[in-house]
């Protein structure tokens, strides 16, 4: 070959590469630039208009309204994340290690994602008369005498929205992690049994180190969703818990741009922190 | 061979996988110190065998003795059995060091650092692997890889170390010289091997010992003279590769079979009538040859394959069964034959090995 080779082939790399590069700049690249940009900009009462000023930010870390809703967005985040790990781990141990027949790890992870069938808001939605005053949970309680009087706390708090975002988002831990512990040889096991570990040990020193790719996968899943999320606050806690989702949404509704774009840039940075946080854990190109 | 107090014992060991009878009531008594090959065909068994041993897999009936202890109930972890993997199972996400000091980090007994390290590095020279501590598992060779689990299993001393095809895996070379290498540490350490395989010609060569597992049933223990020379029964002789076997009658004293009648001196109690000479015993003649020192056996020449050390010519019955002649070059030059030509294949009926269903002689 000449030596017109590796310009050709630099010709074809950029030729490959063009649509999806233009595409990210038009849609992913300029978007989140031109919020960066609205968030500098001046906003009056019903206008916006493009003088640069700090007020928007300055109006969000002055305010103990925002800048709390910024930590519940991080506390529930944090909780919905332990939650799911928790109860997703060993659904997925069970999954994808204890169960010998691949059909049937196949059929449990089939009848994990039944509850996408429905739609997000009526799955939200549908919490409600499980955890209402007069609904299921409190009838039951009551019924069986347990309780005298109907747990309040159940619904349009703080817990509602907890108990809604774990059960809507902990099948996406539940996937990775039946993945990757479904990829371990038996035989892996098997030997670290003869070669005299307990079932405690060849958890935390074989099967856990062997499923975090999954784990970590698992969390950033979560975790964009859940940082983003708004619907199940809004749905489940009766406007009581406001994560930066809400105030985007209540922001836009009144067409305050400025601050709905300072809110957008702060969600985007603490998302680029995570995953990138996530991502150090676990190298996962290894894993592909 | 001396006398010596039994390594482990098997008493009426069954397993069964839903309707299959992987074992069959299993007895077997293993001597230690010794290089014990457990020959059998696919489907005979023998994994699973391995694996009742191991703790793996616990029997349907029948004990296990290790050490003169009944392990039965006892699980895997506590046994102190070594287990080599076919697939050798190493860690993928630990170094070659950890990896062989996995064992005595994570084992009931507490262990010192410095001990470790010292067991540990001396187990990996013992396989020669100096100097690849750090490295990781998919940074070594199949054949390395095979050396590190078995460094794995022996850094805890165990009295029995069970090898799962641990051959099987490697290339054809690197076969023969691990074959080599793993009788040599065996020998330096105090433990008994046992090594199952599906290739006689490994079990013939390695063990001290062979036992030949057929239906989940141990069909013969001996030296591998012994069972080469005096296979117990027909399977045997055919799994052994060695063999050609003529099924026909037997009467009384007369085996009747493709050669024609012949009379036999002593016959094995078998399920079917079956006349066996060695490959190597079976001599060639011109088709009209008279004086032949047993019977006679028209066959037609297909074709040789050129060994090295001998050559096989391969035969055609009238019957249309395949026939071998293994003649061995240090016997002198091989005659030259023409393919598709008639020959008489005979033997010395006293090398003969008959097996029969009448077991009254």
């Amino acid at each position: 070959m000449s030596a017109a080779t590796p310009s050709r082939e630099t010709s074809n790399t950029v030729r490959l590469l063009a649509p999806g590069v233009v595409w990210m700049i038009l849609f992913l690249v300029a978007p989140i630039m031109m919020i960066l940009y609205v968030s500098f900009w001046t906003q009056t009462t019903f206008a916006i208009n493009s003088t640069l000023t700090l007020d928007s930010w300055k109006n969000f870390f002055g305010s103990e309204a925002y800048v709390g809703a910024l930590w519940t967005t991080i506390r529930l985040w944090l909780i919905v994340l332990s939650l799911t790990i928790l109860i997703g781990y060993p659904a997925a141990l069970y999954v994808g290690l204890l169960v010998k027949s691949k059909t049937v790890s196949t059929i449990l992870l089939v009848l994990c994602v039944i509850p996408f069938w429905t739609s997000f808001l009526i799955r939200v939605l549908a919490w409600r008369p499980m955890l209402g005053k007069e609904g299921a949970i409190n009838i039951i309680l009551q019924k069986l005498g347990l309780i005298d009087s109907p747990i309040e706390v159940l619904l349009f708090s703080e817990l509602s929205v907890i108990i809604g975002m774990t059960q809507i988002y902990v099948v996406f831990m539940v996937g990775p992690i039946a993945f990757m512990l479904g990829r371990i040889d038996r035989n892996i096991i098997e030997a670290a049994r003869d070669l005299g570990a307990g079932f405690g040990r060849i958890f935390w020193k074989i099967v856990l180190p062997l499923s975090l790719p999954g784990v970590v996968v698992g969390s950033i899943f979560v975790s964009v969703m859940v940082l983003g999320e708004f619907a199940t606050s809004g749905a489940l806690s009766g406007r009581k818990v406001n994560l930066l989702g809400n105030i985007i949404v209540t922001q836009v509704g009144s067409l305050k741009w400025a601050m709905a774009s300072v809110v957008g840039v702060i969600l985007t940075i603490l998302l680029g922190i995570v995953v990138a946080g996530f991502l150090r854990i676990v190298d996962l190109k290894r894993e592909i | 061979m001396t006398q010596s107090e039994p390594i482990f014992r098997l008493e009426g060991v069954t397993h069964k996988y839903g309707d299959l009878t992987a074992l069959d009531g299993i007895d077997f008594v293993a001597e230690d110190n010794s290089y014990i090959a457990l020959l059998g065909p696919s489907g005979s068994g023998k994994t699973c065998l391995l694996r009742v041993i191991a703790g793996f897999e616990k029997p349907d009936t029948g004990r296990i003795w290790f050490q003169g202890r009944d392990i039965t109930d006892l699980p895997a972890h506590e046994r102190g059995i070594g287990f080599v993997f076919q697939n050798f199972a190493l860690f993928p996400h630990l170094t070659i060091f950890e990896n062989v000091a996995f064992g005595l980090r994570n084992g009931a007994l507490k262990i010192s650092a410095a001990e470790i390290t010292d067991r540990v590095s001396s187990a990996i020279e013992m396989v020669g692997l100096s100097g690849m501590e750090d490295r990781s598992p998919d940074q070594i060779s199949g054949g390395q890889k095979q050396r590190v689990a078995l460094a794995r299993s022996l850094v805890l001393q165990p009295k029995l170390v069970l090898l799962d095809e641990p051959l099987g895996a490697l290339d054809a070379n690197l076969r023969e010289r691990m074959q080599t290498e793993l009788r040599a540490i065996r020998e330096r350490l105090d433990v008994t091997f046992l090594h199952v395989t599906g290739s006689e010609t490994e079990a013939l060569a390695m063990g001290d010992q062979v036992a030949v597992l057929d239906k989940g049933q141990i069909v013969q223990y001996g030296t591998p003279e012994a069972i080469y020379d005096s296979p117990a029964l027909s399977d045997v002789a055919l799994f052994l590769n060695r063999f050609n076997l003529f099924d026909g009658r037997l009467d009384g004293a007369i085996f009747e079979g493709p050669f024609g009648a012949t009379p036999v001196s002593s016959v094995r109690a078998n399920t079917s009538d079956v006349y066996a000479i060695r490959y190597d015993r079976t001599r060639i003649f011109d088709a009209d040859v008279v004086d032949l020192p047993g019977p006679a056996l028209p066959v037609r020449y297909l074709a040789s394959e050129y060994l090295g050390s001998s050559i096989v010519f391969l035969f055609e019955t009238e019957d249309r069964k395949t026939v071998e002649v293994d003649h061995h070059l240090s016997l002198g030059e091989p005659r030259d034959l023409t393919v598709g030509e008639k020959y008489t294949l005979s033997w010395d009926p006293a090398q003969a090995i008959v097996f029969g269903k009448e077991t009254a002689r």
